[in-house]
């Protein structure tokens, strides 16, 4: 049986994973787009089945379309709408799954199709498991599993859906936030945890941090209860969110809060002296030892190594 | 404005029990306030500016809990369906809302130990809704005023009510109510209502899990740091095979 699904998009984040995964139900994957044209033709150009747009005006948010694609959904019946956890993403999921009188499912990993059911995979227990769940009627399901690059070969033609978003929801202001940029677009970062004991100590860091061209980045509290760094460069899940090849954690626990910073990291190594520490839970490499005396001998292999 | 505050709704997942075979319990756990409720608690008390703020919550989770935070009443929904089911949660927690005369505005916080409640309450209730909220004011036109971060940035907007504001919290809570509040707190009305009651028979969303299995994710390679140098050359060569350096 071969089930139709949508994927609301209002920015590129996972859209290409969330192909993927709709991919696998066998059916049309229409992405339905709240923003500009131009993320429309991107859409278009990752292999979608159907692109429709509902093309943000300006000083109009995302979520101020809810109602119109929400009964454009109404219409169109699919039996999967995923959404990422971006939060205007999530509002047009709401509106959607509530047209559609769906099951809402969060941090879904993957979906199948068995039989007349959708069965859906989703994290559990801070992602420690994955829990099965069969669902008989639609599914909208928020989706942080992994990303997946995708190129369709026609690129279909964007469908403009005309819509009034109405006067409730006006951007006043939109400011990017200062000082974060190198940061969130850094192939490389060294984060900087509660391990290090002194201000000074963060010397043996940046010499780390340059070996390998990284910026730096630390946890809420080295910003907020030791003030070595400013706002802007702690990561998780209240603040920046980066997806670098590689993340080193020096002296970091591994707290849900800053790992969800990280999640998209391709690579993340931890330092952490503690063998018990959560971090080595969602790594994919470990050095139980001291930072002190790992990172000096981190960075003299670096700078030895050819192009590091 | 008078505000509706949905706190404690659900649990925390680091409480959960995973035993060997990845079957997941919660033994003793109730439903817990997330780091993210009482931001939403302290922006609907200042935007109430003295009107009405509700409580509102599931399950068992202790009444007192807004009412200690400057709420005047507390509902419970109780006997909402299973965990997996959070459609019916949602849909419940709205029309728990729609039930209250004159709600400017629902806070809920925005906790990710599960977007779905928030995204099917607001889909259900479908008033105007904002997710990520970092502050929300009054303006002088008394128009509301919504700051919430998007991706690297911060965006004001203005809503025009009724709302729902999924609150997103930077930091732990910093004046938890003491003991003298919280008994205050138990003396403040409290109301159940059954989710029965509450929700339209018709809305089953069938949903049935399977169980829990353990990822087929690799664990991470942990390397002995005893030895420094020889610990970080295995790491380096590993980091080549992956390509990134
Ligand atoms: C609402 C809210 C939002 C939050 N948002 C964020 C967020 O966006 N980002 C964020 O990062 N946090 C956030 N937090 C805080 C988060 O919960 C954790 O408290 C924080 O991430 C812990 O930081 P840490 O790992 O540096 O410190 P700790 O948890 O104290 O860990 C320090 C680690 O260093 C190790 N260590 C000690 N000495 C050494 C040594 N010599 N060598 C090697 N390792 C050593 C220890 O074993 C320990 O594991 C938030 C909290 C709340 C309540
Ligand atoms: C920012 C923040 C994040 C949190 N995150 C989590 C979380 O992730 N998981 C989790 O399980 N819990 C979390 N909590 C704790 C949670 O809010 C509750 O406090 C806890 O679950 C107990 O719930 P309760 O409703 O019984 O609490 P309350 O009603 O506040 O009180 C619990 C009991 O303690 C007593 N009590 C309260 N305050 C005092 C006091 N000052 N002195 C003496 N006795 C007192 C009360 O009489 C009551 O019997 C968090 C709290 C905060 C502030």
């Amino acid at each position: 049986m071969a089930i139709d699904s949508w994927v609301i998009i209002v920015d590129e984040n996972r859209a290409g994973g969330m192909l993927d995964a709709a991919r696998r139900l066998g059916g049309r994957v229409t992405a339905a787009v709240a923003g500009k044209r131009d993320l429309a033709e991107r859409a278009a150009d990752m292999g979608f089945d159907q692109v429709l747009c509902w093309e943000t005006a300006d000083g109009v948010p995302a979520e101020a379309y809810a109602a119109a694609l929400a009964e454009r959904a109404a219409q169109d019946a699919p039996r999967l709408v995923l959404a990422s956890d971006a939060p205007p993403a999530r509002v047009l999921l709401g509106a959607a799954a509530a047209a559609l009188n769906a099951a809402v499912v969060a941090s879904v990993r993957a979906v199948a199709a068995a039989e007349e059911n959708i069965v859906v995979s989703r994290a559990a227990a801070e992602g420690k498991v994955l829990e099965d769940i069969a669902v008989s009627g639609a599914l909208a399901g928020i989706f942080d599993g992994d990303d997946a690059e995708q190129r369709g070969d026609a690129a279909v033609t964007v469908e403009i859906v005309p819509a009034e978003a109405g006067a409730a929801l006006r951007v006043l202001s939109t400011e990017a936030e200062s000082g974060a940029a190198g940061l969130l677009t850094a192939a490389r970062v060294v984060g900087v945890g509660m391990g290090l004991r002194a201000r000074d100590d963060l010397r043996i860091v940046e010499d780390l941090a340059a070996v390998l061209g990284a910026e730096t980045a630390c946890t809420l509290p080295v910003c907020d209860d030791m003030r070595w760094f400013a706002a802007h460069s702690v990561v998780g899940s209240s603040h920046s969110r980066i997806a670098p090849t590689l993340y080193i954690a020096l002296g970091i626990s591994g707290q849900p809060q800053h790992m969800s910073g990280v999640r998209d990291a391709k690579v993340v190594v931890a330092v952490n002296s503690d063998p018990e520490a959560r971090i080595f839970k969602n790594c994919d490499y470990g050095i139980v030892g001291d930072l002190y005396k790992i990172v000096p001998e981190l960075t003299a292999a670096f700078a030895a190594t050819k192009n590091p | 404005m008078k505000i509706v505050v949905v706190f404690k709704w659900a649990r925390n997942p680091l409480d959960a029990r995973v035993s060997a075979d990845a079957a997941v319990s919660w033994p003793g756990v109730k439903l817990a306030a997330s780091d993210d409720d009482p931001a939403a608690m302290e922006i609907a008390v200042a935007l109430a500016a003295g009107d009405e703020v509700v409580g509102l919550t599931i399950g068992d989770g202790d009444t007192a809990w807004a009412a200690a935070r400057g709420a005047a009443r507390t509902v419970v929904v109780t006997g909402t369906p299973g965990e997996a089911d959070s459609a019916a949660t949602g849909a419940a927690l709205a029309e728990a809302v729609r039930r209250m005369a004159g709600v400017g505005a629902v806070l809920i916080g925005d906790s990710a130990w599960d977007y779905a409640v928030i995204s099917a309450l607001a889909g259900r209730l479908g008033w105007p809704a904002v997710a990520g909220v970092t502050a929300a004011a009054c303006s002088e036109q008394g128009e509301l005023r919504v700051t919430r971060r998007l991706g690297a940035a911060i965006q004001v907007l203005a809503a025009a009510g009724p709302v729902v504001l999924a609150v997103t919290a930077s930091r732990a809570e910093k004046n938890v109510p003491g003991m003298k509040e919280v008994l205050a707190a138990r003396k403040k009305p409290a109301e159940k209502i059954a989710a029965a009651d509450l929700l339209d028979a018709a809305i089953a969303y069938r949903v049935q899990t399977q169980g829990t299995r353990f990822p087929d994710t690799p664990p991470a390679r942990v390397i002995d740091g005893g030895d420094p140098r020889t610990a970080c050359e295995q790491l380096i060569a590993a980091l080549r095979v992956e390509g990134v350096i």
